[in-house]
């Protein structure tokens, strides 16, 4: 596995954010992903059309658990650790 | 899909012994309360819970909507929509028609009550179509691969709708470690949106019961779980002693009561709550 730092910080894990949330919502070109810059820990943010975040947390939070999880397993391929943020 | 029905203390404590007993996640099950227990005297509950659940129906056989292969006999070509009883060759073939009776028109609703006796639930089934086998395959299979190419890796995705009605998806390829995670969680996780995915695709149709799978780890993994039972449950008989496992998914804790059963001297039951519920084994 890369367990190289990825310089360009965590591309894969931003682009499977967006792939994830885009395939959930009813409005992809709603999706967006903001990295904030921690000390080594970069926080994604993610952003979709009002109405569609439901889907994104799902019942209990079991789907934004999923997604985390998800993102953070590729985000090791960038060699990070991130949080996952939903920003409504 | 069977009802199973089960009594407890608690409504939570049946759902939990209903769960342990189909053997899926609580979002695959559907539950009917039948019986709440009773507020007694002083806060005490008398008399029982009474829950039935059964795994939730994701399409009756898509059978007449799919050319299927089926083993012999060239009956019924492609799925038109109206399949007509022309072939002779059996029972397979008439009950698939039969099932499909169109609709009774509304013209003969006559007087009287609109509800005739028992065909409501009929009725409901059939206004529920079933998503094409291919779209669900094409879905989901599209939907894996692009998160493959997000995550930067050359992997082979493929899906299949199976008889068991299993919309499986299989990823295989180099460092496809990274979608399994530690205990599966990662694989869950993904399986969980992917099924998510099909059913926004799928609207009010029926769609058959997502698996998604890395290089057949479900199965490794199922088969070490299995092995490692076995060791315990026979450690239990020889010491005489009970030994509890580590708290497991429902999945998991159908395949340990179901290896524990064919043990002979040795018995299973659950214990606690989700996410902590446990199986223990013990002499019986």
């Amino acid at each position: 596995m890369n367990d190289d730092v990825n310089p360009d910080g965590p591309t894969h894990a931003v682009a499977v954010l967006e792939h994830l949330a885009r395939s959930l919502v009813d409005d992809p070109d709603g999706v967006r992903v903001e990295v904030v810059d921690g000390s080594g820990r970069p926080q994604l943010n993610l952003y979709v059309t009002e109405g569609d975040m439901g889907r994104i947390i799902g019942k209990r939070g079991r789907m934004a658990n999923a997604i985390r999880t998800v993102t953070r397993a590729a985000a090791a391929r960038d060699g990070l650790d991130v949080d996952i943020e939903f920003i409504d | 899909m069977e009802w199973v029905e089960f009594s407890a203390s608690s409504v939570a404590e049946a759902r939990e012994r209903a769960l342990d007993e189909l053997g899926v996640d609580e979002t695959d099950a559907e539950f009917e309360v039948l019986e709440e227990p009773r507020a007694g005297l002083f806060g005490r509950t008398r008399g029982v819970a009474r829950v039935r659940a059964r795994v939730l129906p994701r399409a009756p056989r898509p059978k007449q909507e799919r050319p299927r292969k089926r083993s012999g006999g060239s009956g019924g070509g492609s799925g038109g929509r109206k399949r007509t009883r022309t072939s002779t060759s059996g029972e397979s073939t008439e009950s698939a028609a039969a099932e499909e009776q169109p609709e009774p028109s509304n013209s003969n609703g006559g007087g009287g009550g609109q509800r005739s006796q028992g065909r409501d639930q009929g009725s409901r089934r059939q206004e529920r179509s079933t998503m094409e086998a291919a779209e669900q395959e094409a879905v989901a299979s599209e939907f894996v691969s692009g998160l493959s190419r997000a995550i930067g890796l050359e992997t082979t995705v493929s899906a299949e709708l199976t008889e068991d009605n299993d919309l499986r998806v299989e990823i295989d390829g180099s460092e496809v470690g990274l979608f399994i995670g530690p205990g599966l969680r990662t694989l869950d996780a993904l399986q969980e949106i992917t099924r998510h995915v099909v059913q926004r695709e799928a609207g009010d149709r029926e769609y058959g019961r997502v698996v998604v799978d890395v290089a057949g780890v479900r199965e490794t993994r199922r088969t070490a779980l299995a092995a490692f039972v076995r060791t315990t449950a026979q450690r239990a008989v020889d010491e005489g002693t009970s030994i509890p496992f580590e708290p497991m998914s429902s999945p998991d804790r159908k395949i340990v009561h179901d290896t524990i059963a064919e043990i002979d001297g040795a018995e299973s039951t659950s214990q606690g709550e989700e996410p902590n519920r446990r199986v223990v084994v013990r002499p019986a």
